[in-house]
C-alpha cells in the first residue's frame, strides 16, 4: 500500500474523529477543514488534480470559511455534556447497523475499471473539460442554472427593503 | 532512476524555498529603507556600520604574525568593509538584528485560548504562500547530464487552481490569528482581513477564468512559453491584457492585506488588528508571510503579463544551462520591480475607508472582470 495512502488515512480518520468528539464547535470545525484537505489528498492520488484542487477551493476554501465566520460571531459556548434521549439512541442505532453492512459488503468487493480512462487521461482538466462539454452537457448547464437560481434567491432573501423617511427624514 | 527523480526535486524545493526567502528578505529591506526614503528620514544605518579591523588577530607570536597579517588583510578588511557597507544600507539591522531580536524575546499567548491553535496562526498565513511556490516556473527548461530540468517543484496540469486554492487556505492564518487572540482588536482585524480576502478572490478568480481562456492552458509553464518571441506576444498587449492586469494588481494588493488596503492591521483604530497578541517570531513570521505574497503576486503579474523569463528582441538559445540562468535572472529582476512598486504604493497612497473597500471589490472590480471574461472571449473567439 502506498505510504501516502497510509498517511492520508491517519489524518483523515483522527481528523473524523476529531470533528465528532472535540468539545469546542470551532475545533470540531478546524478539524473538518483538515478532514476536507485529507480528503482532497486522495484525490491526489488518483491522479485527480482538478478535483483535488476544486475540493480545497471550494469546501476547505469557501463552504468553511463561512462555518467557522458563524462560530466565530455566535460566540457559542462549550457544548453541554446530555445524555442522549431513546429517540436518538434508536435512530443512531440503525445507521450504525445499516453503515456496517454496507462496509461489510464493500470490503473485498471486487470494482470494475472498464469504464475507466487511461492513466495518461485521467483527472486532466482538458480531459475533464472535453468529457463535462460533451457526453455530459444538459446535466453540466442544469446544474449551471440551479447554482444561479440558488445565488439569485440568496441575493433576494438578503436583500433588505429601504425603509420610507417618515416625517423630517429622519429614518425609523 | 527514480532515486535522481526524488533527488532533483528536493533540491528544487529546497532552492524554490530559499528563494522564496530571498525575495521576502528583499521586500523586508526595501519596506525599512524604501520607506524611510520616501518619507525623508535616513532609516535604519547603524547595526554593523562602525565595525572595524582594529586590534583584531594582534599578536605578539614572531611567528604567527605574518599569518595574521594575511588574514587581516585579505580575508577581515574586506568582510568587515562589506559588513559595514550593507550596515550603511541597513540591511544588517533588518535581516540580521531584527529576526534575533525576535527569536529572543519571551513567547507571549493570550490566557483563556489554545496555545496549539494560538501557534497554528502564522503557521496557516505562511504555509500556503510557500506552498504556492510549487507550481510557479522559475526558469526555462534546461539540460544537464543528459537530464531536462524543468525549474518547477511541481508540474501540475492545473497550476493555476493551485494558485487559488492555496490562497483561500491562506485565509485561516488570520481566522485563526482573530480567534485566539480572545481580543476585540484581534477578533474585528481578523473580520475585516478575512472579508477583505473572500471579497477579493471573486474578481481574483473570474480574472484567472479570463487568463485561461486567453492561453488555453492552466499550466504556468505553458503561459510564459506562450508569450516567446516578440512583445506583442506578452500578455499585457494581447486583447484586454491591460484590463487584466490592472484588476489583478490591485486585487494582490488587497489580498497582501497592504496598501491603501490595510484596514485589518490599521494601527490608529485596532493596534494592529488579527495579529495584536503574537509576539517575538509568530508576529515576525506574518511579516514573512506577507512580504511572501508580495513577491508570489510580483511573480504570477510577471508570468501572466511580462513575458516571464522572455526578453523583448532577444531570443535565447534553448536547453541551455546559462541560458536558463539568464532568463531566470529576467524573470527576477521583473519580479523585483513589482515588489519595490507595490512597497512603494503601499507607502504613497492613504488608507480607504472600508465601505469604500468593499464597493471596490463588489461594484467595480467584480462586474469589470465578469464584462472581461466576455470581451476577452468574444476577442479569442474572432482571432480563431
Amino acid at each position: 500500500m502506498n505510504i501516502f495512502f497510509i498517511l492520508l488515512s491517519a489524518i483523515a480518520l483522527s481528523s473524523a474523529l476529531g470533528v465528532i468528539l472535540m468539545r469546542n464547535p470551532i475545533h470540531s470545525a478546524l478539524c473538518l477543514i483538515v478532514n476536507l484537505v485529507a480528503i482532497a489528498g486522495y484525490f491526489a492520488l488518483l491522479n485527480a488534480h482538478f478535483l483535488a484542487l476544486v475540493q480545497i477551493i471550494v469546501y476547505a476554501g469557501a463552504i468553511m470559511v463561512l462555518v467557522v465566520f458563524v462560530l466565530m460571531l455566535l460566540n457559542s459556548k462549550l457544548e453541554e455534556q446530555k445524555s442522549a434521549g431513546l429517540f436518538m439512541l434508536v435512530v443512531s442505532s440503525v445507521f450504525a447497523v445499516m453503515f456496517i453492512v454496507h462496509m461489510s459488503k464493500i470490503y473485498g468487493a471486487e470494482f470494475s475499471t472498464s469504464g475507466v480512462a487511461s492513466a495518461s487521461l485521467q483527472g486532466t482538466v482538458a480531459n475533464l473539460g472535453r468529457v463535462l462539454f460533451t457526453q455530459y452537457v444538459f446535466s453540466f448547464e442544469a446544474s449551471a442554472v440551479l447554482l444561479m437560481a440558488a445565488i439569485v434567491g440568496a441575493a433576494m432573501l438578503a436583500k433588505t427593503t429601504p425603509e420610507r423617511p417618515r416625517g423630517d427624514g429622519e429614518r425609523v | 532512476m527514480a532515486g535522481v527523480g526524488v533527488l532533483v526535486l528536493f533540491v528544487k524545493g529546497f532552492i524554490v524555498q530559499q528563494l522564496t526567502l530571498g525575495l521576502a528578505s528583499f521586500c523586508t529591506w526595501v519596506e525599512r529603507k524604501g520607506s524611510a526614503l520616501i518619507q525623508d528620514r535616513v532609516g535604519a544605518n547603524r547595526a554593523g556600520a562602525f565595525f572595524e579591523v582594529g586590534d583584531l588577530l594582534k599578536t605578539d607570536n614572531v611567528l604567527l604574525q605574518p599569518i595574521a597579517f594575511v588574514v587581516r588583510t585579505l580575508v577581515l578588511a574586506p568582510t568587515l568593509a562589506l559588513v559595514r557597507f550593507l550596515g550603511v544600507l541597513g540591511v544588517i539591522n533588518t535581516l540580521l538584528n531584527d529576526a534575533l531580536k525576535a527569536l529572543l524575546k519571551e513567547d507571549f499567548i493570550p490566557e483563556g485560548t489554545s496555545p496549539f491553535l494560538h501557534a497554528m496562526g502564522p503557521f496557516m498565513a505562511v504555509a500556503p504562500v510557500f506552498l504556492a511556490y510549487a507550481v510557479v516556473p522559475l526558469a526555462p527548461d534546461f539540460v544537464v547530464a543528459g537530464y531536462t530540468i524543468r525549474p518547477q517543484v511541481v508540474e501540475l496540469n492545473a497550476g493555476l487552481l493551485f494558485l487559488l486554492a492555496m490562497g483561500s487556505l491562506a485565509v485561516y492564518g488570520v481566522i485563526l490569528a482573530g480567534l485566539t487572540g480572545n481580543n476585540k482588536f484581534s477578533l474585528l482585524g481578523a473580520l475585516r482581513a478575512s472579508a477583505q480576502m473572500i471579497s477579493y478572490e471573486l474578481a481574483m478568480g473570474t480574472t484567472f477564468a479570463t487568463l485561461v481562456l486567453v492561453y488555453g492552458s492552466l499550466d504556468l509553464y505553458e503561459i510564459v512559453m506562450a508569450q516567446a518571441g516578440s512583445v506583442m506576444n506578452w500578455g499585457i498587449l494581447h486583447g484586454t491584457g491591460i484590463v487584466s492586469f490592472i484588476i489583478l494588481f490591485v486585487v494582490g494588493m488587497a489580498e497582501t492585506k497592504r496598501g491603501p488596503f490595510d484596514m485589518p492591521e490599521s494601527e490608529s483604530e485596532l493596534v494592529a488588528g488579527y495579529f495584536t497578541e503574537y509576539s517575538g517570531m509568530k508576529f515576525l513570521l506574518f511579516w514573512l508571510g506577507e512580504f511572501a505574497e508580495i513577491a508570489l503576486f510580483s511573480l504570477i503579474l510577471t508570468i501572466f503579463f511580462f513575458g516571464g523569463w522572455h526578453i523583448p528582441f532577444v531570443s535565447l538559445p534553448e536547453g541551455v544551462w546559462w541560458a536558463a540562468l539568464v532568463g531566470h535572472a529576467v524573470l527576477i529582476g521583473k519580479v523585483l520591480f513589482f515588489c519595490v512598486l507595490q512597497i512603494v504604493i503601499r507607502w504613497t497612497l492613504p488608507r480607504f475607508r472600508y465601505d469604500q473597500l468593499m464597493d471596490l471589490g463588489w461594484k467595480i472590480l467584480l462586474p469589470l472582470s465578469l464584462v472581461n471574461l466576455v470581451v476577452a472571449a468574444v476577442i479569442e473567439l474572432s482571432l480563431k
